[in-house]
């Protein structure tokens, strides 16, 4: 086996490894104190110690957690023995040390679970493959995650003093590399790669660290891909839409230097950019278009936010900006109405209209705001500590709730019109006007209204439990923060039976009704035009309600704060003085994302960027930056790029296109057998990038690239979502949780249930029948052979028809090898002397079903 | 320890090609296949042929496919198939210190206890105990293997579904019907090896369609979702304008265009993947529009599967597609009833059991029973259970919570012993405490009962030996021995 290894050495991280700083100095004296650290060759790299920690949480972690922890963990130790660090399994119990690194027979653990003197554990004898997984682990020396929380203590009863003390654990080791400070590492040299030709190979700074790493492995980069290749990739990367034919012949002719360089530029300033790049930002928010839960009620104003992120993008928005926005816009300047869609953000969840339960809906609400924040911000699934410490990462459970903190006095709001404080002043006076005028009329409908009103309020009370009765029976100033918060979302659905009323009139109030109708409608002149209230939330006022972690009987107050292995001060917040009603808390958590310094922003947000240029991040998990996740590949690259990114002023464009540019993204994705042989057997998923990688169209780009092939795409920017049986582009189209579009699903679009950090690609049997027989694309075949018939009206030449197709499908040419048979399949050659011309209708069909193969082949679906 | 290798990252050779990539969708038998490759690369390259090795999991099998029915959001084992005298009599106290307290997702652990209201029988030969929430099941008792002592990991929904496709909590590992799509292949390469069906075709099951994505293994061995209704497959049937002669050349065309493209692009398997997807598309529309019809069958069969009742129709139509797959050569069909949690029984269980139950209590018997009479259950093993059972413990007065500590699961045909009882929970139902059967072992006895051995089942992943149940898992024996 791979993992195997020479027993006795190497069993530990070597001492002082990246930043010695103080915990990492108390680490090594805890170790020193067992004499041994001394004696720790520092030799072991980080690729074979991840092998061995893997190991460990694969098959032995489990073991002890399962196994043994129940009596000798945390505050178990029955035999003065815990198992769950190394310092106190090499401390050991009342019989001595458990383990002795490397040496599985001097070891007590191990003579235990084979019950040779002491019978471990008492309810059974382990299997024996789990007893050779632990004398293997010792027999490897032991080998244990440096950064650790499970071991809170270093010894029964250990010194707590030695690390920072947080509630439940202790952190007396170096952090995650993803919590340490970016650093901006200096540029490599140049290298020559193996294949030579590299010393110009290496375009930008990017080039110098990719090519750094493939001459370590004695890899070279592939050639670059040719022009045709490279306008399809690029415009489809940064687009999501396929080139023109005019955008490919301009291209094929510009023979200036930096062509491609302008070409980059050309596409970053596209309006299309921000269509695409929001895409990927509405994945990570769960962005949808309905309530979600039983209901799936249509959101009528939520395609706002959607507008405005595309609107963030294509401004090029300094990030920490955009962050700000939607997590405090209303803190930021409560009279803009951007900033209010902005807040839509934390609007984006699922929301079921008719939950009793409200303080468990309101729980929910505010972890789920939480969970996503934590992913789409920090790249760290942080979802685990809202009911343990997390088992990986160091994010305690009080971590989790001194992030929630920052959410808690929100109030999600419906009634904050689009309009500026002068506009609504105007309206309400106008408004005012009007029912002075229609007073008459206008009373008399409330009258009717009124008992309906009531009943519904009554029949919407009654289903809430007496303490939600309660709250609503008390006047809004004399309710808690938090009684104010859960009276307004109950109040929702009496306000729900409200909206009923017109609807539910009978007999002679409905006749009434309509007559009084009428009677309002010569006073329509003065009535001003309702002003739309946006998807928003603001605080419920300047004083927070406390934040508890459930089931603690102390009931302590959780005030608003970071992952203590972050930053571990008090979170420094300012009430707002433009905004007296609102704590400043979300304001606070915001200007902490978007501070350089954070570790995590920055480099989640670039790896984002590169994850949408190759198809995977230099960090593959690019939600998940903590243990569990994949290391990076390229870490100086990575910090490279997050210091760029805060030198440019948090713009993403920049780092576009210092990627776009890079010889490493214009890579071929395709190279020699030879090549790729042997490159794969070194590399084989190709993390080193010594190629670029074919990708599949996401969902909207294939649904996208028909419509723009047939020529029907209706590129309309924004608005209201429309079917996605028409035209419109697919980030335009209305997504409703419980009813997404098949086709869009069928290639795997997200349904808004949960962020999305990277899409999963499969390829099905569905995706094949729908592209075959399904109405749809059959339907786009149809209007592209429309299209190439109207272009070449007058021309009967199949060749011209051929040509057209493929430019318009595959932005390029087709090649003499194709030609000849494409243009067989539309005019089959003569099987007989008799002039076997075909009828019109048989060289349409002919026409539609090459359209339709060229729409369904793996060159149109795939980019290289 | 290993040296047939079954799969490389890289294809070196032909046949390493097809190992990675060849048997996948409609997958052939793996020894099928390499035979049929071996004959292809003497013609074409004269490489030296030996005989094709056998898998070295492959053992003896006692069932040929796996019909696994997942009743989704976890159906409450002691109102089923585990009564609990001791818990009616200590209904309304809280769970005596005596028993072990557990965390519940939903903080319950120390609500009350409530009782089952069920009426109980023992019922057939074996005296399995059936509750009267399964009428047609209970007629079935002497087919069942019952296990009453089952664990998982998973607390919550997203967690559990995934466990119990996959082995693991966490989403990526792939999940069991790859593992034998991959391991065993299908006898029909016009259908695909793994299907999964739901009863609620728009619900999604908890954590979505990675529940039966095949992980780190090429997507070829994914599940293929196929819909009960008037179109079983969606998109199947070529349009009536296009007619299959254009089909065919369009197909043909398509197919030289993919070669075409994917020549230079060799090592890149998921676009052979594609060219398979619509390979197997084709096949599948001239042989699964029969497999799927169920208009050949008889009223008595459509009735047996309770098709005649309305609140049953959906599960029981998919049980009788579940049967004509397995007839036809399908290797692993998954049935959810109840898909998108409707087991979940938070509040009001009776309401929301008695409905779940009438759902799919007739359709299951019918199944097993239709199974048994055309002589298919000898080598169909029929597997039925949820992610988790629930708590004894109330929640919210009326409903239960979740309970991964303890629940029941239960097996049919396949070779496995009918009649039998394994294991068995503490006296209110929270904990296995006998004879415990953790998911992974559950994977490692279906993968046994289909003569795989879980521990040699290997797929390289990233120079690693990937195994179904990661190196755990124990078969549980008590199920075969006679």
């Amino acid at each position: 086996m791979s993992t195997r290894q020479r027993p006795g050495r190497n069993w530990r991280r070597p001492a002082g490894l990246g930043a010695a700083g103080l915990l990492a100095v108390l680490w090594i004296v805890a170790v020193a104190r067992d004499g041994r650290a001394g004696a720790d060759p520092a030799g072991v790299d980080a690729g074979t110690r991840s092998v061995r920690e893997r190991f460990f949480e694969q098959s032995v972690r489990p073991l002890l957690v399962e196994r043994c922890y129940s009596c000798h963990a945390g505050a178990k130790h029955k035999g003065g023995l815990r198992l769950d660090s190394i310092e106190a399994i090499l401390h050991g119990g009342d019989t001595g040390p458990a383990v002795v690194p490397g040496k599985p027979t001097d070891s007590l653990l191990i003579e235990a679970v084979n019950y040779q003197g002491l019978e471990m554990p008492p309810t059974g004898k382990l299997e024996p493959a789990q007893i050779d997984a632990l004398a293997r682990w010792v027999s490897i020396g032991a080998p244990w995650p440096s950064h650790d929380l499970a071991s809170a203590h270093a010894t029964p009863g250990g010194d707590a003093s030695k690390g920072v003390l947080t509630g439940n654990g202790v952190h007396d080791q170096e952090p995650l590399w993803s919590f340490q400070p970016v650093r901006r590492p200096a540029l490599p040299p140049p290298v020559a790669t193996s294949n030579g030709d590299a010393a110009d190979w290496t375009s930008n700074p990017i080039d110098r660290f990719v090519a750094r790493k493939l001459a370590e492995k004695g890899l070279s980069p592939a050639p670059p891909a040719d022009r045709t290749t490279l306008i399809r990739r690029v415009t489809f990367d940064l687009t999501g839409l396929p080139p023109t034919p005019t955008e490919v012949d301009a291209f094929l002719a510009d023979d200036r230097d930096d062509a491609y360089e302008r070409l980059v530029d050309r596409l970053l300033a596209s309006p299309r950019y921000g269509q695409r790049w929001a895409r990927h930002w509405l994945d990570l928010v769960r962005y949808a278009d309905s309530d979600g839960y039983r209901q799936d009620a249509y959101r009528p104003e939520v395609w706002r936010y959607r507008d405005y992120v595309v609107r963030s993008f294509n401004t090029d928005k300094p990030f920490n900006r955009f962050i700000a926005e939607q997590l405090a816009g209303d803190e930021l300047d409560p009279d803009d109405p951007e900033l209010r869609i902005a807040t839509g953000y934390l609007r984006l969840g699922p929301y079921e209209y008719n939950q009793r339960d409200v303080p468990g809906q309101w729980a929910d609400i505010l972890n789920d705001i939480t969970d996503v924040t934590g992913e789409v911000f920090l790249g760290l699934s942080i979802g685990c500590a809202r009911c343990h410490d997390h088992k990986f990462d160091p994010i305690l459970q009080e971590d989790y709730y001194r992030l929630r903190a920052f959410f808690a006095p929100l109030l999600p709001r419906d009634d904050l019109p689009l309009a500026r404080a002068r506009e609504q002043d105007e309206y309400r006076a106008r408004r005012l006007a009007w029912e002075k005028a229609a007073a008459g009329v206008l009373a008399e409908l409330d009258k009717i209204a009124k008992p309906y009103r009531d009943r519904g309020a009554k029949s919407a009370l009654a289903k809430f439990p007496d303490e939600i009765r309660a709250i609503l029976a008390k006047p809004e100033s004399e309710r808690t923060p938090l009684e104010r918060q859960i009276g307004a979302l109950a109040y929702r659905q009496v306000a729900f039976e409200h909206a009923q009323v017109p609807k539910v009139l009978k007999g002679a109030d409905k006749t009434r009704w309509k007559t009084l109708q009428e009677k309002l409608k010569p006073f329509d002149a003065m009535r001003p035009r309702d002003l739309v209230g946006v998807m928003a939330a603001t605080d419920v006022g300047p004083v927070a309600p406390p934040t508890i972690i459930p089931g603690d009987r102390r009931a302590r107050a959780i005030e608003p704060g970071y992952p203590v292995a972050i930053d571990s001060r008090p979170a420094h917040i300012v009430h707002p003085a433009a905004v007296p009603r609102s704590t400043g808390r979300r304001l606070a958590l915001a200007r902490w994302l978007g501070r350089a310094e954070n570790p995590l922003t920055t480099r989640v947000a670039v790896n984002r960027i590169w994850q949408g240029h190759f198809g995977r991040g230099l960090v593959g998990t690019s939600s998940d930056f903590g243990r569990v996740g994949e290391p990076p590949s390229h870490p100086e690259l990575l910090d490279w790029l997050a210091s760029e990114f805060v030198r440019d002023g948090w713009r993403g464009k920049p780092i576009h296109r210092l990627i776009l540019t890079s010889s490493t993204y214009r890579q071929a994705a395709h190279r020699r057998p030879e090549e790729v042989l042997r490159a794969a057997r070194i590399d084989p998923e190709n993390r080193l990038l010594w190629k670029q990688t074919v990708r599949r169209l996401d969902a909207e780009e294939i649904r996208d690239a028909m419509l723009a092939a047939s020529g029907e795409l209706d590129n309309r920017m924004g608005g209201p979502g429309e079917d996605a049986k028409g035209t419109r582009r697919s980030l335009d189209t209305r997504l409703m949780r419980n009813a997404p579009d098949p086709f869009l699903t069928a290639f795997d679009a997200p349904d808004g249930s949960g962020t999305t950090g990277r899409r999963v690609t499969t390829t099905t049997s569905t995706q094949a029948l729908l592209l075959l027989n399904g109405h749809w694309t059959l339907g786009r075949a149809g209007a592209l052979a429309g299209r190439v018939e109207r272009a070449s009206a007058g021309s009967t030449s199949a060749r011209g028809a051929v040509i057209l197709t493929y430019r318009l499908c595959l932005a390029r040419l087709p090649d003499p090898n194709e030609l000849a048979p494409a243009i067989d399949y539309l005019e089959p050659p003569r099987q007989s002397q008799k002039p076997a011309r075909l009828g019109k209708l048989q060289k349409r069909a002919r026409l539609i079903d090459f359209c339709h193969v060229l729409l369904n082949c793996n060159e149109f679906l795939y980019v290289d | 320890m290993d040296s047939w290798i079954p799969h490389r990252v890289t294809p070196l050779t032909r046949r390493d090609w097809l190992m990675q990539s060849g048997a996948g969708f409609g997958a052939l038998a793996l020894g099928d296949l390499l035979a049929r490759d071996l004959a292809a690369a003497t013609d074409r390259d004269h490489r030296a042929t030996e005989n094709p090795p056998r898998p070295p999991w492959l053992r003896p099998a006692t069932a040929r496919s796996v019909i696994f029915l997942f009743m989704e959001g976890g159906p409450s084992h002691i109102d089923t198939f585990d009564p609990k005298p001791e818990l009616n009599r200590l209904a309304g106290r809280p769970l005596p210190p005596s028993f072990k307290p557990v965390i519940t997702p939903m903080g319950e652990g120390r609500a009350p206890l409530m009782a089952s209201p069920r009426r109980w029988k023992q019922h057939g030969q074996s005296g399995h105990w059936v509750s009267d929430w399964l009428p047609h099941i209970a007629t079935c008792a002497d087919e069942l293997a019952v296990i009453r002592s089952c664990w998982s990991n998973g607390l919550n929904h997203v967690g559990g579904v995934c466990q119990m496709n996959t082995g693991s909590t966490l989403a990526g590992r792939p999940s069991l019907g790859s593992w034998v799509s991959y391991g065993l292949g299908t006898d029909n390469a016009n259908l695909p090896a793994y299907v999964v069906m739901q009863d609620i075709p728009r619900a999604q099951v908890a954590g979505g369609p990675r529940n039966w994505g095949a992980g780190f293994m090429p997507a070829v061995y994914q599940g293929t979702r196929i819909d009960g209704g008037p179109e079983p497959i969606a998109n199947l049937a070529t349009p009536a304008e296009v007619g299959e002669a254009r089909q065919r050349s369009k197909l043909d065309l398509l197919g030289r265009l993919n070669a075409h493209h994917q020549a230079p692009r060799f090592d890149q398997t998921e676009l052979d993947a594609r060219i398979k997807s619509y390979e197997l598309a084709f096949r599948m529309q001239a042989e699964a529009p029969e497999a799927v019809d169920l208009a050949s069958e008889t009223d008595a069969t459509r009735s047996l599967y309770g098709l005649d009742d309305p609140a049953a129709a959906p599960a029981g139509r998919l049980c009788l597609l579940a049967r004509r797959l397995v007839e036809r050569g399908v290797r692993f069909v998954q049935v959810y009833c109840g898909a998108g949690s409707r087991w979940d029984s938070h509040t009001d269980i009776e309401t929301n059991h008695a409905k779940a139950c009438r759902a799919m209590d007739q359709p299951v018997a019918g199944l097993v029973k239709d199974l048994k009479r055309r002589g298919l259950l000898d080598d169909t093993l029929v597997v039925w259970g949820g992610e988790f059972g629930r708590t004894p413990m109330s929640e919210k007065g009326n409903g239960r919570d979740h309970n991964p500590y303890g629940f029941t699961m239960w097996m049919a045909g396949g070779g496995v012993r009918p009649g039998i009882t394994i294991g068995r929970t503490d006296e209110v139902g929270l904990h296995a405490i006998e004879d415990r059967l953790h998911v992974r072992d559950l994977h490692a006895t279906i993968l046994h009962a289909l003569g795989a051995d879980h521990t040699r089942l290997i797929y390289r992943h990233q120079g690693r030996p990937e195994r179904p149940t990661v190196n755990e898992g124990l078969v549980c024996r008590k199920l075969f021995q006679a």
